[in-house]
C-alpha cells in the first residue's frame, strides 16, 4: 500500500512541476470555487493564502429524533465536537491537528491542491489529496480484552497496543466550479482502522459528491453525501449487520473575510472522516439525523 | 449581616455601570474622521490597468460584501455593524471627496490601510481582484 501511495505521489507530483510553470502566467486559478477548505464534515480543494492559520470548531448534536423533549438534540447526550488547528506553510499545502471527543480522538492531517481550476479551462477542474491520522486515545480499559488474535490456534487474547489505536483516511478530491454560484466536488476515498470490533472490517473504500448553490454574496446553500462501497472482494466478514450508513447532510454557509459559517442537518455523528466511513450507524432516513455546525476563523501572518 | 453587605455594595455598583453606558453612548457620537492620508507617491500615480472593465463588477462588488461591508456598510456611508465599536469614522464613498480622490490613492486606502483599516493585501490577492474592487467603490457614488 505504502509502495503505491509513494508511487501517485511521486508521479503526481511530477506532472506538477512541469504543469505549472508553463501555465501560471497565462491562465489564472478560478476565484474561490468554495468560501472555506471545509464543507460541512468535508473537506473541499479550497487552501487559504500562504502564511494562514485557521481555527476550525466542529460540533453536532445528538439525533433529532426525541423533538421537544430534548430540543431537537441540543440536550441530548449524543453531541460531538472537535477542535482543529490548519496552517499553510506552502502554497497550496495544509497541514493541521484535532482533537475530538468521540473516541477521544487526536488527528493529524494534510491536504495538498495539485491542480487549480484555470479561468480558461487550461487545468478543467481542481485536484487536492487529502490524508488524515487518528488515534483512539480513550484509556486501555475501554478496549478491554476486545483484540482478539486469531492464530489459527485457540483464539490469545491480547494489550491493546499504540499502534492498534490508529486508523488512517485518505481522499482524492476533484472539484469544479461550473459557474458564479454553483461549485460540485466528486471524491473518492480509502479508510483504513488498524483494529476494528470482531464484526467489522478494518478497510473501507468510499465515495463522495458534494457541492455549495451560492445564493448571495456571502451565503450558500451545501450538500454533502459519503458512501461507504460494500465491496464483497475486500470484506473479511460473511455478514454486512456492521456496513456503515451513508452520511448525508445539507445546510448553509455564510462566510466573511475570516470567518466560515455552516450550519447544517445531517447523519453521521462521528466528525472526522474516518470515523464517519467506518462506523455511522444513523440512517437519514430513519430518525438520524442532527443539528451541526462548522465555524472556522483564519488568521494572516 | 451577609445580606446587608450586599446592598451595601448595590448602590456604588449600579452607578458604575451606568456611568459605562453613559460613556458608551458619549463616546459614540463625536467620532472624528482621521488626518489626511499620507499616500506615498508611487500609489498616487498608480495607473488602474481594468478601470471600465464591467465583466468585473460582480467580482467587486461579491468582494465588497465579504471584506467590506462590516465596517464600511452596505453602500459605503460608514455605517456597517462594525462601524460603532470602532474609534474612527469613515469617510462616505458616496461623497465628491472621496471621489475626487486617484484610483491609486484609493488602492492605497483599501489595501495597505492604516490603524483601524486593515490591510487586505494577504486576504485579496489577485492584482485584478483588487482593482475590481476599486471600481466598485467608484460605483457608490452619489
Ligand atoms: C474593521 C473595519 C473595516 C473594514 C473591514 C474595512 N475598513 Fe476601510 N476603513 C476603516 C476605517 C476605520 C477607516 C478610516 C481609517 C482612518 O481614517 O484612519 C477606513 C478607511 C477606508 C478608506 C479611506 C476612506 C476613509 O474613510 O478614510 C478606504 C478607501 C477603505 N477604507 C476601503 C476599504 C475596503 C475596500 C475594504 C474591504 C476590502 C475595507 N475598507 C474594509 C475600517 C474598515
Amino acid at each position: 500500500m505504502k509502495k503505491y501511495i509513494l508511487l501517485l505521489l511521486t508521479t503526481t507530483f511530477s506532472f506538477v512541476l512541469f504543469g505549472q510553470d508553463v501555465e501560471k502566467e497565462v491562465d489564472k486559478p478560478v476565484r474561490s470555487p468554495f468560501e472555506s477548505g471545509y464543507l460541512i464534515d468535508n473537506q473541499t480543494t479550497v487552501i487559504p493564502v500562504e502564511g494562514t492559520l485557521e481555527f476550525a470548531i466542529q460540533h453536532k448534536f445528538g439525533t433529532m429524533d426525541n423533538g421537544f423533549s430534548d430540543l431537537f438534540g441540543i440536550y441530548s447526550p449524543g453531541a460531538n465536537i472537535r477542535l482543529g488547528l490548519n496552517y499553510v506553510p506552502i502554497h497550496n499545502l495544509q497541514i493541521g491537528v484535532g482533537a475530538t471527543k468521540k473516541n477521544m480522538y487526536t488527528d493529524l492531517s494534510a491536504k495538498w491542491t495539485i491542480f487549480e481550476q484555470t479561468r480558461e479551462n487550461t487545468i478543467p477542474v481542481a485536484v487536492a489529496l487529502y490524508g488524515s491520522m487518528a488515534i483512539d486515545g480513550r484509556n486501555k480499559s475501554v478496549f478491554g480484552s476486545e483484540k482478539v488474535v486469531d492464530s489459527k490456534g485457540p483464539a490469545e487474547e491480547e494489550d491493546v497496543a499504540f499502534n492498534d489505536r490508529l486508523a488512517y483516511f485518505s481522499q482524492l478530491i476533484v472539484g469544479r466550479k461550473f459557474t458564479h454560484w454553483l461549485s460540485l466536488q466528486a471524491a473518492v476515498s480509502f479508510t483504513h482502522y488498524n483494529m476494528v470490533g470482531w464484526d467489522y472490517n478494518h478497510d473501507m473504500v468510499g465515495l463522495h459528491l458534494n457541492g455549495r448553490v451560492k445564493f448571495s454574496p456571502q451565503g450558500s446553500f451545501m450538500f454533502n453525501y459519503d458512501h461507504p462501497l460494500k465491496i464483497k472482494n475486500i470484506s473479511e466478514q460473511s455478514n454486512w449487520n456492521t456496513h456503515p450508513e451513508p452520511n448525508v447532510s445539507c445546510g448553509v454557509e455564510f462566510s466573511t473575510s475570516t470567518h466560515a459559517f455552516q450550519i447544517y442537518v445531517g447523519s453521521a455523528d462521528g466528525i472526522i472522516p474516518q470515523d464517519i466511513m467506518m462506523y455511522n450507524q444513523n440512517d437519514w432516513l430513519d430518525n438520524g439525523l442532527a443539528i451541526g455546525m462548522t465555524i472556522t476563523r483564519l488568521w494572516n501572518f | 449581616m451577609k445580606k446587608s453587605k450586599f446592598i451595601f455594595l448595590t448602590y456604588p455598583l449600579a452607578a458604575v455601570f451606568a456611568a459605562l453606558i453613559l460613556m458608551a453612548f458619549a463616546g459614540s457620537q463625536d467620532k472624528k474622521c482621521g488626518p489626511e492620508w499620507d499616500v506615498p507617491a508611487k500609489y498616487k500615480t498608480m495607473k488602474n490597468p481594468h478601470a471600465d472593465d464591467a465583466s468585473l463588477e460582480r467580482v467587486g462588488k461579491m468582494l465588497y460584501s465579504k471584506h467590506c461591508k462590516s465596517c464600511h456598510g452596505a453602500i459605503g456611508l460608514g455605517d456597517g455593524s462594525k462601524a460603532a465599536s470602532l474609534g474612527v469614522a469613515m469617510h462616505s464613498f458616496a461623497e465628491d471627496k472621496f471621489q475626487a480622490q486617484s484610483d491609486g490613492v484609493i488602492y492605497y486606502q483599501s489595501f495597505i490601510g492604516r490603524d483601524e483599516m486593515p490591510n487586505f493585501e494577504k486576504k485579496i490577492i489577485d492584482d485584478e481582484d483588487r482593482w475590481a474592487l476599486v471600481n466598485y467603490l467608484r460605483t457608490l457614488k452619489k
